[in-house]
């Protein structure tokens, strides 16, 4: 849940990047963590497997300076996407105001992705949440991939996008799409908060 | 040393600690990993990854426990060559809360900082708000400079 310091004037929120196994959420923030300049983030954390897979979750701390007189901090955290770590995953989505999910855009990963999907509305519903009610973006990842190893973004929007959320096809490893993404829920997460419903 | 609390509630007793107990730095924080307040830290960022990894560690303890169908972890200690590290949680009308203090051991002592968590669990239970919090909004102009602030950081 996002905490809004009236008196000193400071917003901190909690954003979730999801999605399946090796689909890019770790690679989403290395680069936001190479990009941002020094003083605007923190220690990029990474609670990782000896092979450099994400066993509990990587934290990146950014901060976006002023908005309205408003001192506005996120804190990205990614979840371990492969499928027996979900008790951790749940762990993590504990209190999120918003989730970014990140799909793997190859052909064959569509079941995987799919299955993530819904691992999302259910570890949400666990915490209360609708996940009609959470401010979500979608990122179809690895989108530099050959065309006929990958499905296109339209294809992609029809086979996941139910709810019509703002969607992007990326390229988190160079960098595209990467921002856009960002800066897509930053906006969702911070109007429903200036809305005045609970985030 | 600097004391900043989110909710101002909270700032008294953690003032109270910090100078009874002799402690380096203090977090209060939400189970999700939100700061209510702190002591010592110098820096924003650092203090949200102190807190990401104290609500892990109360995340994991807690789910362990469950599993085990024991109480949750009363409190986990580490004390190392220089510094000792103090983690516990407690009930208040604001929800469980965390405590996560590091202190020198060379000017405190895990007796001391529990002995004095004692008092800041008290503390913090009798002056949290009681039933809902009346919402404040933002300012209408804020989401009309969310557009530009967000353009300006992520340079697009």
């Amino acid at each position: 849940m996002s905490l809004v310091n009236f008196t000193t004037r400071e917003i901190t929120c909690k954003i979730v990047y999801y999605g399946p196994g090796r689909s890019g959420k770790t690679t989403n923030l290395h680069y936001v963590y190479g990009r941002v300049p020094e003083t605007r983030r923190g220690r990029m954390v990474s609670l990782a497997t000896q092979t450099d897979r994400t066993l509990f979750f990587d934290f990146l701390p950014i901060d976006l300076g002023q908005i309205s007189g408003f001192t506005t901090r996120f804190q990205l955290y990614t979840v371990p996407g492969q499928v027996y770590y979900n008790a951790t995953r749940r762990l993590v989505l504990q209190g999120s105001d918003g989730v970014v999910f990140v799909g793997d855009s190859q052909a064959r990963q569509l079941d995987e992705n799919l299955e993530s999907l819904q691992n999302l509305q259910s570890n949400l519903l666990e915490h209360g949440v609708d996940v009609r009610a959470m401010p979500l973006v979608m990122q179809y990842n690895k989108q530099d991939l050959p065309r006929e190893l990958i499905l296109t973004q339209p294809e992609l929007d029809d086979a996941l996008n139910f709810r019509g959320v703002p969607s992007f096809a990326a390229d988190a490893l160079h960098g595209t799409g990467v921002f856009e993404t960002l800066k897509s829920i930053s906006e969702l997460v911070l109007k429903r908060l200036a809305a005045g419903s609970p985030a | 040393m600097s004391t900043r609390a989110v909710e101002s509630w909270t700032l008294q007793p953690l003032t109270d600690f910090v100078k009874e107990a002799s402690v380096r730095l203090v977090l209060v924080l939400t189970p999700a990993g939100q700061v209510l307040a702190q002591s010592g830290f110098s820096r924003a960022v650092d203090v949200m990854s102190a807190a990401a990894l104290g609500a892990a560690i109360v995340a994991t303890t807690a789910e362990l426990a469950r599993q085990l169908r024991q109480p949750p972890f009363a409190a986990l200690n580490h004390q190392g060559h220089r510094h000792g590290i103090f983690l516990a949680t407690f009930v208040t009308e604001r929800g469980t809360l965390a405590v996560l203090a590091v202190y020198d051991l060379d000017i405190s002592s895990i007796g001391l900082v529990q002995l004095f968590y004692e008092q800041l669990a008290a503390d913090l239970k009798a002056a949290s708000p009681k039933g809902a919090v009346p919402k404040q909004v933002l300012a209408a102009d804020f989401e009309r400079e969310l557009t530009d602030s967000l353009n300006t950081l992520f340079g697009r």
